[in-house]
């Protein structure tokens, strides 16, 4: 499954790599991109492992405030 | 106690308020610690107030910073966390406390502002209602607006958002689409008009056909579009990342070398604090979000940073004309006929003075035409009636009797005509040279006639029926008012050279050009050939934007260094394909694109100089000893908030 995040605080395009990072060593989460200039966040994960909210709850320990959007 | 502790603990959860707390309480830490050094000039209490806010501030740093080791990656935290440590150690509290609190707050602050450039996506996204009332046999159901499907009724309110992209059915109203077009005047609507996800409907209650539903519409097209652009990397963006990629490391290898050296630890220390590029990375991304952001509120879509840079260096411009320069909706201006009355009188048919009329449909002020202008008129429909010309459409338009039967055969010949047979008739219509190719004979009369109609700039059609001319038709597809001002804008904006490409007639051509202020006309031209002009500019060293209606225009759109599509809203194919899309009619929206494009380009250039002169102060600083840890991190933090703010400049041009 696919999940869409938007995070507006992303401030330096290093902490990129922080999110992606953290999101990708996630049991249940086989791809994620973060893109710095939106801000959006593309998690392709299982959702029986990891729901959309441990997702978000994940970015958050990486320092940002992060939200499910639809599109 | 415990109930509020917990509150307090469960509100750290969320990181903005973490965030948030830590740097007040490690900037209060500080604050007290530097009274406590005036007043009563403790060394201890200064000492241990700093060493407490370096910690508070430190805390939430190394905790990012370890996470990345656990997930096998290095990162800025980390260099800030051994940077505070060291300084720790070596007993600079002040400087170590003013670097981790320097760098929260910094964090925090640019998190907020660069919140503020992403509001345009926020803004186009939030447009599109959720919820879509479907009329099914009289009854209103209220769902999700991305679960109407092609061809449901729906129902619009005043005053709501429409949900779908559709076409009205019925009721009539205005539509304010300035989310869609950027156009601040509302659209009036009627049955049959076209409307947009995301647009408001303002006095009136219709109901809208739906053509499509969520991710398919116009507005989701457009949101995607600008994210697209907005991630796209800009050519100084790359550029700027692969030097960040070593500057980083080598600053650490700086660090490490100075210090075997010197065995100066502070030193080696600053040099740690210095070693985020902060500002240098987000020098082009941000002036491109805001710039990208800003035109797309206006209805202009550009596709990425590296056409904002292109199109800022803009120095010439190609033109189509039909549907760019002009209005592109061509209609019956004259009509030439001939007089009967010789050929009822005359004694020998073959032998007759044939009288040549030519009457303007604008000085007819709705009077009916002469019977052979009728007549004219009639043929000319029968043989347009299955044509899918542009002029047929025109020609139609005109006819008023109503009952054009079809004809039994048809034949279009590319470019010059078409034939077409209705029982025993027999019509041709097209161009002269077509009709001398059919052995239609053409008197001087009417010859002339032709010939000052084409040099208004009129595009004229023949009319013959079994070998015999029956007169013309001359159509004009009238100039868009705005566009000798454009023209002269563009001049003032640094274009050098202005050309129009078309495959009309060059009398047609020239007749706009003349009105438009253009004095380089390039007609009679294949849309190849169109490809071929701009190449030529471009080894003359032009910087060359085309500008089409994106359809037919395709392969020079793609050729030229820019290429823009006009009137976008409606076509996917130009959203998708063209650098540019204008998504109105809005000539001035083509200057307007250019500015934007070129002022986004100077604020990128900006930035990055603010960047580099930054780096190569704090380097120099750093090695005579004037920059210490915490005003390294002070300047650094600056740095950054200067740049995103100017960047953000860019939100008012």
């Amino acid at each position: 499954m696919k999940t869409t995040l938007r995070s507006d605080e992303l401030s330096c395009p290093t902490c990129v790599d922080n999110i992606e990072s953290s999101l990708n060593q996630t049991e249940g989460v086989s791809e994620a991109a973060v893109h710095f200039n939106t801000g959006r966040i593309e998690v392709e994960h299982d959702p029986e492992t990891v729901s959309g909210d441990k997702l978000v709850e994940i970015v958050g320990q990486s320092g940002y405030e992060a939200r499910i959007s639809q599109f | 106690m415990m109930e509020s502790l917990k509150k307090l603990f469960n509100s750290l959860a969320n990181p903005s308020k973490r965030k948030k707390v830590l740097v007040i309480v490690s900037g209060l830490l500080i604050t007290a610690g530097w009274t406590a050094d005036f007043f009563w000039d403790s060394d201890l209490l200064f000492n241990t107030l700093m060493i407490g806010s370096a910690l508070m501030a430190g805390s939430e740093i190394a905790r990012r910073a370890w996470q990345g080791l656990q997930n096998w990656h290095t990162n800025i935290e980390l260099l800030v966390t051994i940077a505070a440590t060291g300084g720790l150690a070596i007993g600079v509290y002040w400087e170590a406390a003013a670097v981790t609190f320097l760098f929260l707050l910094g964090g925090w602050l640019e998190a907020r502002t660069m919140s503020k450039t992403r509001d345009t996506l926020r803004e186009l996204i939030n447009m599109a209602p959720d919820t879509a009332i479907v009329v099914e046999d009289g009854d209103r159901t209220e769902i999700p607006a991305r679960q109407v499907q092609k061809g449901m009724l729906v129902l619009v309110k005043p005053g709501s958002k429409i949900p779908v992209d559709g076409i009205v059915e019925s009721g009539g109203t205005t539509v304010d689409e300035s989310a869609i077009t950027g156009e601040p005047i509302p659209a009036k609507k009627q049955p049959q008009s076209e409307v947009y996800a995301g647009t408001i409907n303002q006095n009136g209650s219709i109901q809208v056909r739906a053509t499509k539903a969520g991710g398919d519409t116009t507005l989701a097209k457009i949101i995607r579009r600008v994210e697209e652009a907005q991630e796209e990397k800009a050519p100084t963006q790359r550029f700027i990342e692969r030097f960040a990629s070593w500057y980083t490391p080598g600053i650490v290898g700086l660090s490490i070398v100075s210090y075997l050296f010197t065995w100066n630890l502070e030193l080696a220390l600053t040099l740690l604090v210095i070693g985020c590029p902060g500002a240098l990375v987000i020098s082009t991304p941000i002036s491109v979000i805001t710039g990208i952001g800003n035109a797309a509120k206006k209805g202009i879509l550009i596709k990425g940073g590296e056409y904002l840079e292109n199109a800022g260096k803009v120095t010439a411009i190609a033109l189509d004309k039909t549907g760019t320069l002009t209005t592109g909706k061509p209609t019956v201006s004259e009509i030439i006929h001939f007089s009967k009355e010789a050929a009822l009188a005359g004694v020998d048919p073959e032998e007759e003075f044939q009288k040549v009329h030519t009457v303007s449909l604008s000085d007819q002020n709705n009077q009916s035409l002469p019977s052979e202008g009728e007549e004219l008129l009639y043929w000319a429909s029968v043989a347009e009636s299955v044509s899918e010309h542009p002029l047929a459409e025109a020609i139609l338009a005109e006819e008023q009797s109503g009952r054009i039967p079809e004809p039994d055969q048809f034949e279009s010949h590319t470019g010059q005509g078409i034939e077409a047979a209705l029982g025993d008739d027999h019509i041709f219509v097209g161009k002269t040279e077509f009709m001398k190719q059919k052995g239609v004979s053409i008197s001087e009369g009417i010859n002339n006639e032709i010939q000052n109609l084409t040099k208004k700039g009129r595009t004229v059609v023949l009319v013959a029926r079994n070998n015999e001319l029956l007169g013309a038709i001359g159509i004009a597809d009238q100039m868009r008012s705005e566009a000798p001002k454009m023209i002269s804008r563009l001049h003032e904006n640094g274009i050098e050279r202005i050309a129009i490409l078309t495959g009309d007639a060059q009398a047609t051509a020239e007749a706009i050009a003349e009105e438009a202020g253009i004095t380089e006309v390039h007609a009679g031209i294949l849309p190849e050939d169109k490809n071929d002009i701009i190449l030529e500019m471009q080894q003359q060293g032009y910087q060359v934007a085309m500008i089409g209606d994106g359809i037919n225009d395709a392969p020079a759109l793609a050729s030229a260094d820019i290429g823009i599509a006009m009137g976008a809203a409606g076509t996917d194919v130009a959203i998708e394909t063209a650098d540019i899309a204008l998504m109105s009619d809005e000539l001035m929206n083509i200057p307007e694109a250019l500015r934007m494009s070129s002022k986004t380009l100077s604020n990128i250039r900006q930035n990055v100089v603010i960047a580099l002169v930054t780096v190569a102060a704090l380097l120099t600083g750093v090695f005579t000893g004037s920059v210490h840890m915490a005003s390294g991190m002070l300047v650094h933090e600056l740095s950054v908030m200067a740049v995103i703010l100017n960047g953000m400049r860019l939100r008012w041009i």
